[in-house]
């Protein structure tokens, strides 16, 4: 049987329906796939008839079933006490209402919060907008003045760090490579170790004066760094003493 | 199916909870039958409200013998549908398909979008746009298959017309969509 353009056209809802027999259907595509004119117009027909299925089911305007009920069984009795609250909160129970609200009451907690608001001791005075504006400005100004000190505390330790590093790396780099011959021993010294060197021992005075600008200008973090840093420092000063 | 027969005989001794229930359970259905049809929420509202009307007065007139509540239900939507169209056609003005068509300027590149939520949207409106100017018969057939996913069976009741007429119409219809959305440039990628 030979498929005609006509077949198609006519057919077309049955093929895109799932109504033609298979050997039909075979003939169906057949003939589509080598015409010209068939082809496109399958084509547009399937993607017009896909489009509208993919057309969304809208939802019912809230007040049509009201208006319905209303122009057919009459205006509903007004509910009052515990019905009419039963009836608010259904009203309200719903999902998105429930998350806007949620999230309305998070911003406003967080907002009176970073105000400065007390909730161990709430004052009226303090929702006022000055007092908010006041407490959160100073706030702000204490955020910004912790993480500024924050990060130069930071940098500082960076800076001994990389002091640090480069007090172990350079001893040991120079005056490993240095003979043997050169190894001196002070008289009566039974330990095996040899002191520091000068330059070992400037470089360690060097740092411990910028230890304790340190500690003068950060007292905590000055002591702690003291405690780390002089045992770094010895540590590092004996290591280097040992190799020579 | 047995439940909304159920829910009718309640209706019909005067229990107006059954009646609500039966109005929640249709009414998206009516609401999107007639918004599809006349592609305007306002109206598709009202006549939603005029169907729900009209079958609170005729319930007595329903058999569950000669179909589902739902068919009988489409059935009393398509013809006050088609009430309205007849109604209002000589205050419709006919506008031109080319001056109110809104034409896609560049499918390929708008698809790259990254809203695509917000294409699917013009694009449901582009859909929407041709289905309105369908003739009400092909748009009747096209809504209630394509959109409603009814069988043929009971398109023909809902319709009151022959199967192949059925058919015929739905096929004229796709068609005629296919060329509509063709012309405002929605072409197949």
């Amino acid at each position: 049987m030979n498929w005609t353009c006509e077949q198609t056209e006519l057919r077309l809802t049955d093929y895109l329906d799932a109504l033609l027999e298979p050997e039909q259907r075979r003939e169906f595509d057949l003939h589509v796939n080598g015409c010209e004119r068939c082809s496109p117009l399958v084509a547009s027909v399937t993607h017009a008839v896909a489009n509208l299925r993919m057309l969304p089911e809208l939802e019912t305007p809230p007040r049509l079933v009201y208006n319905i009920l209303d122009a057919t069984l009459g205006p509903r009795e007004t509910v009052s006490g515990w019905s009419a609250i039963r009836a608010w909160i259904r009203g309200i129970a719903s999902p998105r209402f429930a998350y806007g609200s949620l999230s309305v009451a998070a911003t406003f907690l967080m907002l009176v919060t970073a105000s400065g608001f007390n909730w161990k001791k709430p004052k009226i005075a303090d929702l006022s907008p000055v007092n908010i504006y006041r407490g959160t400005n100073r706030q702000v100004h204490q955020a910004y003045a912790r993480s500024s000190k924050y990060v130069s505390d930071l940098r500082v330790v960076y800076e001994i760090q990389s002091k640090l590093r480069e007090s172990n790396e350079l001893p040991s780099g120079n005056e490993g490579t240095a003979p043997d011959s050169n190894q001196q021993k002070d008289p009566g010294r039974t330990d095996g170790t040899n002191p520091a060197t000068p330059r070992q021992q400037n470089r360690a005075n060097e740092v411990n004066s910028h230890i304790q600008v340190l500690a003068e200008e950060f007292p905590v973090l000055g002591e702690k760094l003291c405690f780390v840093l002089s045992g770094k420092l010895s540590g590092a000063l004996s290591g280097s003493s040992r190799l020579q | 199916m047995e439940q909304d027969a159920q829910l009718v005989q309640q209706c019909l001794q005067g229990d107006g909870s059954a009646w609500e229930e039966l109005v929640r359970h249709h009414s998206r259905r009516v609401f999107n039958i007639c918004y599809r049809f006349t592609g305007n929420r306002t109206e598709a509202e009202d006549l939603a409200q005029d169907v729900f009307l009209r079958i609170y007065k005729t319930l007595g007139s329903y058999r569950s013998a000669h179909g589902g509540f739902a068919t009988w239900m489409t059935s009393v939507t398509r013809n006050l549908l088609i009430d309205h169209y007849r109604r209002t056609k000589r205050d419709r003005i006919t506008d031109s398909l080319d001056d109110a068509m809104p034409v896609v300027e560049n499918k390929q590149s708008s698809a790259r979008r990254p809203d695509e939520q917000a294409l699917l949207g013009e694009l449901s409106s582009q859909v929407q746009f041709a289905l309105t100017k369908l003739s009400p018969e092909l748009r009747e057939a096209v809504v209630l298959r394509d959109l409603q996913q009814l069988e043929y069976s009971e398109i023909q009741t809902v319709l009151a017309v022959p199967e192949g007429t059925v058919k015929s119409r739905i096929n004229r219809g796709r068609i005629e969509l296919a060329r509509i959305l063709q012309q405002m440039g929605v072409r197949p990628s």
